[in-house]
């Protein structure tokens, strides 16, 4: 049978790079197709080529058996091709029918809002999605939001679902539950074409995958027919190590302590609602939960970036809260910051000027009232063959460096301040498992030298795998913290999604 | 149905590319001021001028000979002036519209500090007047660096208003009833200073004043404070990543205030150079928009404190042309703006273009 999607040959090039190189796969009906690969593979750009956002170079995609040419998403969306991106386009003040019926071609003037709404129930009732259909999108957990997407593409009539990264935004129980819900879709007869990192998602759901590497296609094989390891060594090329070798040390005394930390996100509504802890020498302290539960805003509140509007927070037991940034950096408080491109680097400045920022007036890289170059090239070298950062020079502009290099020129600068202790959060997001694994060994590294390390990720099993303890962040408050020897996944899961369960 | 659908594709495509090199900007900048100067003399053309003829006139009165290029070295020395104020402001990304106000707010302090001083001796006088007309202008900037960062008063606004309220505060010392005006005179101007408080004049029988040099020493220092220092350092960092800066330590409202400090002190070193070295007296004409014009070469200069003193010179040396270009052609002198507004407009376009490069792409279906 023809396959609904067939792709021969296509090719994207950017200014600096391939991103997709002579790719040929299909994506059959009713199967969940799996795009692996790691960052920069090129999953996102073949997928924005299949929904009509990027013009291929060279290459020819057929749809329904048609060759098919997509100048926009509006051509994708009337052959039956449906995306949901990483970012969500919703409006938080209408309902779910509104945000479905608004932008829909045949909306008219008029809005038959009833009679969208009855095809949204029979939609719902199809597909097993379970969604109040007059909540208002604000109301709505993020997980529930991306549903409200789904049905957007599901409403006008994609047989062709591409998804892009679905899971970042859900809880392992909720995850669980997703799957299940896409598994009833393709029973429906859709297609699914589900763009991940993750191989344990691939294994668990996926009919088929196609591996992608550096802007080249692998292999598609059946999922049934390979192991997690086999996949990973497509994805990286390589034998990859799962397992972190943590060894047991015996943490030292409090080093930060926190108490009933409140504080107020960027809208003005409380993001930190009571939060206390005690972070310790020589030991990693996770916080897990849902992006959005207060992480940013507790580090920042911690880095002295955000105030905070009550608590403490003691550092060597002196109170550093609402101190000014530079005075927390310099009691030894390094910071991660989330977004490393917009927080933690000027990009148009070079690799050896990043490496220095925040410490431009320090007596180290000045001669008399001006900045000494030579020490700070000099200083930048090291860092430079110490953190292994690809660069030509240190006086390359920091922009053309690949996310991996961003990420390490941040690290040797924080981890040349922190004596007391280290703020990461989300140190390894999008980084590939290569680099991965080496930041994993330098916190684990920094943690042996005496830091304290308070580490927040998306990803359960890096917490649960590199920290001493887990804390679970909900709506701005700790459900919880445990010895992550003694921490199962799915009790954490539960506490993320604001179950507080018995056993806890 | 689209999918189906063949037409003719263009066979090549923009691209942006990852980086220019130092000379490709530089060809750019030439094939653009050729450009201009093609579209000027098009201008030209509908004045029913001969093209020829004016330009002619227009490059030998800036540049034809010695005393037209001290002339043009004169017409420079504010615009390097203000040129620098609008460079390091923009380097910050702090959009200091005022330096027209800073120059203005600048001659008054510094005429200020001449009634006030008048009887030091020449060199002592020099360095009061000029430093009250840094203040000046550095209190200015600094009023709107305060407004921004406390009241988050956008200073695109602020600083424009300033230059009103800066120029009607002049108009009533010079008014009727104003302690500067010139006792006894029909016009609104104050008094002829003496010739002690005149700025050195460098060549003889030329108008070129000390206030060149210093505007020179002032591109060099700026070039200085922008690659050398810690507060050069922070000011390139805010301007480009102001979060990260903020993140790291930097004192964000602090540094906008220091550079909006030292734009309004540029500008107001300007307003000096003008009142103590080439008009003598305190009129409401002193400026006749150099602060405004200083935008236009600091964008032509890329915000680079050296290429605004040749920038400024260029634009110092089309003043002066269209001079010659009105006594020669009847063009009127006002042709000048035009061309300035040219010049810019084709070499912004330029370093825009210059990003790019064209590729062919090879068919899709």
């Amino acid at each position: 049978m023809e396959p609904l999607l067939r792709v021969e040959g296509l090719s994207k090039r950017f200014p600096q790079v391939v991103a997709n190189d002579d790719l040929s796969l299909d994506v059959r009906r009713g199967e969940i197709h799996c795009l692996l690969g790691e960052n920069g593979a090129g999953k996102t750009t073949l997928a924005e080529c299949l929904y009509g956002f990027f013009k291929p170079d060279a290459g020819r995609i057929f749809f329904r058996g048609q060759p098919v040419r997509l100048s926009s998403p509006s051509d994708a969306i009337a052959l039956g091709i449906g995306m949901v991106h990483q970012h969500f386009v919703l409006v938080p003040p209408l309902t779910v029918v509104e945000n479905v019926v608004a932008g829909t071609p045949s909306a008219g003037v008029l809005l038959d809002l009833a009679g969208a709404k009855r095809d949204l129930e029979t939609l719902c009732r199809k597909y097993g999605v379970d969604l109040d259909l007059e909540a208002r999108v604000w109301q709505l957990s993020v997980g529930k939001q991306q549903w409200v997407e789904i049905l957007k593409a599901l409403y006008v009539g994609s047989e062709l679902l591409i998804l892009d990264e679905p899971t970042a935004v859900l809880t392992p129980q909720e995850t669980d539950r997703f799957f299940a819900t896409l598994r009833q879709m393709t029973r429906e007869g859709l297609s699914i074409l589900l763009i991940t990192h993750k191989l344990n998602e691939v294994m668990q759901v996926s009919d088929r995958v196609t591996v992608l590497r550096k802007g080249r296609l692998v292999a598609t094989v059946q999922t049934a027919e390979v192991t997690p390891a086999d996949l990973a060594r497509m994805m990286v090329g390589r034998e990859v190590v799962f397992r972190i070798e943590r060894e047991a040390i015996h943490r030292g005394e409090a080093v930060l302590e926190v108490e009933g930390l409140r504080a107020l996100d960027d809208k003005g509504q409380p993001a930190l609602r009571g939060v206390s802890f005690n972070l310790h020498r020589r030991e990693i302290l996770g916080v897990a939960g849902i992006a959005g539960n207060g992480q940013k805003e507790l580090f920042e509140v911690l880095a002295g970036i955000r105030r905070a509007g009550q608590g403490q927070v003691r550092l060597q037991g002196a109170s550093i809260l609402n101190r000014s940034p530079g005075e927390i950096m310099a009691r030894g408080v390094g910071h991660i910051p989330e977004d490393r491109i917009h927080e933690g680097l000027i990009p148009d400045f070079s690799v050896a000027e990043n490496l220095v920022l925040g410490q431009q007036r320090s007596p180290l890289y000045r001669r008399g009232p001006f900045l000494d170059p030579e020490r700070i090239a000099k200083f930048a070298r090291t860092c430079v063959s110490s953190f292994d950062i690809a660069t030509p020079t240190v006086r390359h502009p920091a922009r053309f460096l690949s996310g991996g290099n961003l990420q390490k020129v941040i690290l040797a600068r924080e981890f040349g301040q922190c004596p007391q202790c280290l703020l990461a959060n989300q140190p390894t997001r999008g980084l590939d498992v290569g680099v991965i694994e080496y930041v994993h060994r330098r916190l684990l590294e920094k943690r042996a030298e005496g830091v304290g390390i308070l580490l927040a990720s998306e990803d359960l099993e890096e917490i649960l795998s590199l920290s001493d303890r887990v804390a679970v962040l909900f709506k701005g408050q700790i459900m919880g913290i445990f010895e992550s020897s003694q921490a199962s996944l799915e009790e954490i899961g539960l506490l993320m999604a604001g179950v507080r369960g018995e056993t806890a | 149905m689209t999918g189906t659908r063949r037409g003719l594709r263009f066979p090549y495509r923009l691209e942006r590319r990852s980086d220019v090199g130092r000379w490709a900007q530089l060809a750019w900048l030439i094939v653009a001021i050729v450009a201009a100067l093609i579209a000027s003399g098009l201008l030209l053309l509908t004045a029913g001028a001969d093209v020829v003829e004016a330009f002619g006139a227009l490059f030998g009165g800036g540049f034809g000979g010695w005393r037209e290029i001290l002339e043009t070295l004169v017409r420079a020395t504010p615009l390097i002036l203000t040129g620098l104020a609008a460079a390091l402001a923009f380097r910050a990304k702090v959009w200091n519209i005022g330096g027209e106000g800073q120059l203005f707010a600048g001659a008054m302090a510094g005429y200020w500090a001449f009634t006030l001083f008048a009887g030091l001796p020449p060199v002592a006088l020099f360095l009061v007047v000029i430093a009250a007309a840094a203040a000046g202008g550095a209190a200015v900037g600094w009023l709107a660096a305060l407004l921004k960062t406390r009241f988050n008063v956008d200073e695109i606004i602020s600083t424009v208003m300033m230059n009103y309220i800066v120029m009607f505060f002049l108009s009533l010392m010079l008014s009727g009833v104003g302690p500067w005006r010139e006792q006894g005179s029909y016009y609104q101007q104050s008094a002829m200073l003496p010739e002690s408080a005149q700025f050195l004049v460098l060549l003889p029988r030329s108008r070129l004043h000390v206030g060149f040099l210093l505007a020179v020493l002032a591109a060099m220092a700026i070039h200085i404070l922008l690659t050398r220092t810690p507060l050069g350092y922070e000011i390139r960092a805010i301007g480009f990543n102001p979060t990260a800066a903020r993140f790291k330590g930097t004192n964000v409202p602090k540094v906008m205030a220091v550079t909006l400090a030292i734009s309004g002190a540029l500008a107001g070193l300007a307003g000096a150079g003008e009142l103590f070295g080439l008009q003598h007296r305190l009129v409401m004409d002193l400026s006749n928009g150099l602060g405004y014009t200083g935008i236009i070469v600091a964008m032509l200069a890329n915000l680079h404190p050296l290429g605004v003193v040749l920038a400024a010179i260029l634009f110092g040396g089309l003043t002066n042309g269209a001079f010659r270009l009105q006594v020669a052609t009847g063009v009127p002198s006002a042709f000048t703006f035009a061309i300035q507004a040219i010049v810019l407009l084709f070499v912004i376009s330029a370093s825009i273009l210059s990003s790019f490069r064209v590729r062919t792409v090879s068919d899709v279906d």
